[in-house]
Order: structure tokens, then sequence, then C-alpha cells
């Protein structure tokens, strides 16, 4: 029943993850504070969630060519570099300290996404003049 | 400054959060592909996720071999996981994104307070 459950969470995070508006964050919080499951081991889950997630995402992407790919090849190369640093010497830290670090960092994102109007409605309106684009074809 | 200097910084600063927190590397990479290196939104979405997801490789297997989280614990969440990005990634312009990410910052806000206070 458990499996089922989560499954579901799963599916429902796995559609605001395609929809763009970070599935994978509220995952990790439904499983801190509602399953009350250790914060790095609700991070684990999510990490691993995410490799089928976007994997599935990008087959589109790069057929439709939207991927850039000097940023992947220089921002995944220094970015492999620090995840790798930084989710070493998370090990070494408390429990208790990472879900607070956690915390602020949700107040400073949570924030942020409250003030980005602007980017949201310029991404739709690319979306649809898109749509328009075709139709005109 | 060159823009794969850029894209090695917002890179970098992405990687440290992806590992530190197992989440939110995208929630700090589209922005900065947007303002610091002036990508396209539409290619910063897109490029974001092929970004990340070898970051996310890379620390679920240090979580793995640390034995903070296993694989069957996981499974079902993958195997939801999939089936709702399929389906995200399908309605995502018929849903007013907008009212989405509001609801959603409110629930990081939420989240963040009781994660640091409670």
């Amino acid at each position: 029943m458990k499996s089922v459950l989560d499954g579901i969470v799963g599916a429902l995070t796995g559609i605001l993850s395609g929809f763009g508006v970070g599935g994978g964050t509220l995952l990790v919080l439904y499983l801190t504070l509602f399953t009350k499951t250790a914060q790095r081991t609700a991070q684990g889950i999510n990490l691993l969630y995410f490799l089928p997630t976007a994997g599935a995402a990008l087959v589109g992407h790069i057929k439709n060519r939207m991927v850039e790919k000097s940023a992947f090849w220089w921002a995944g190369g220094c970015g492999v570099l620090t995840t790798a640093v930084s989710a070493i010497l998370i090990g070494k830290l408390p429990t208790e300290f990472l879900r607070r670090g956690f915390g602020v960092f949700l107040i400073v994102i949570g924030i942020t996404e409250l003030c980005s109007k602007k980017s949201v409605e310029a991404n739709r309106e690319m979306g649809y003049n898109e749509k328009n684009k075709k139709r005109r074809r | 400054m060159k823009k794969s200097v850029r894209y090695g910084l917002s890179g970098a600063l992405a990687g440290l959060t992806n590992g530190a927190f197992g989440a939110g590397g995208g929630m700090v990479l589209i922005p900065l592909f947007r303002r610091f290196c002036k990508m396209e939104e539409k290619t910063a979405f897109a490029t974001s996720v092929s970004v990340i997801l070898p970051m996310s490789a890379v620390s679920a297997l240090i979580y793995l071999l640390r034995s903070d989280v296993d694989f069957l614990t996981a499974l079902p969440f993958l195997i939801g996981g999939t089936l709702g990005g399929f389906v995200g990634g399908k309605l995502f312009k018929n849903i007013p994104t907008l009212w989405l990410k509001r609801i959603f910052a409110l629930f990081l806000l939420y989240g963040g307070v009781r994660s640091l206070f409670f």
C-alpha cells in the first residue's frame, strides 16, 4: 500500500517536474515533512527519481534541438566536479544542520519564485508565438 | 567575460546546490542561464535539464555508495515520476503556469519555515 502511495506521489511531483516548477523539491519536502524520512535519504531518493524523469524529457529536447551544446559541456563539466565535492562534504554534516540549510534555501527560492512573474509570462508568450508560426505555415 | 566562463560558473553553482540539497539545481541554473548568460528561455529550460542530469547521476552514485538511500525504496517514485514527467511535458502549454508557480512558491516558503524552525 505504501509503495502505491509513493508511486502516486512520484507521478504528481513528476507532472510538476514536467511543467518545470520543481517537482523534485516538493518530493523532498513530502518525504521529510510527511513521512519523516531522514533528510539525506530524501535527497538521495530525489536524485534517483530525477534520472528517468529528466532522461525522458531530454529525448524530446534533443530531437527539437533545444539544448545548447557549449553550455552543456562547460556548465555540465564544471557542475559535475562541484556536485561531487558538495555531495561528499555533506556526508560529514549532521542531518539537522542539513535540514535547516535546506529550509533557508527553500525560503530564498520561494521568495524568488514569487517575484518571477516576468519570466513566466515571457515563456508562455514564446510558446504561443511558436504555435502561431506553425499555424501560419 | 567569455561565454564559456559564464557557463562554467553557472554550472559550478548549480552543482554545489545539487550535491548539497539533492534538489534545486534547476532553480539556480535557469535564472543564471537567462540573466547571466543571456540565453533564450526555452533553450535555458532544455539545456538545464541536460546539465542537471549528469550532476544528479554523480550525486546519486555518491549517496548510494554512502548507503544514504537504497534503490528499492526509491523505485515507486522512479516509476511514478517517469509517468508523471511524461504527462507534465504533454500538458505544459495548457496550464496557467503563473498561478502554478505562485502556489509552488507558497509551498516552498511553508516547507522552508517548517524545515528551519520545527
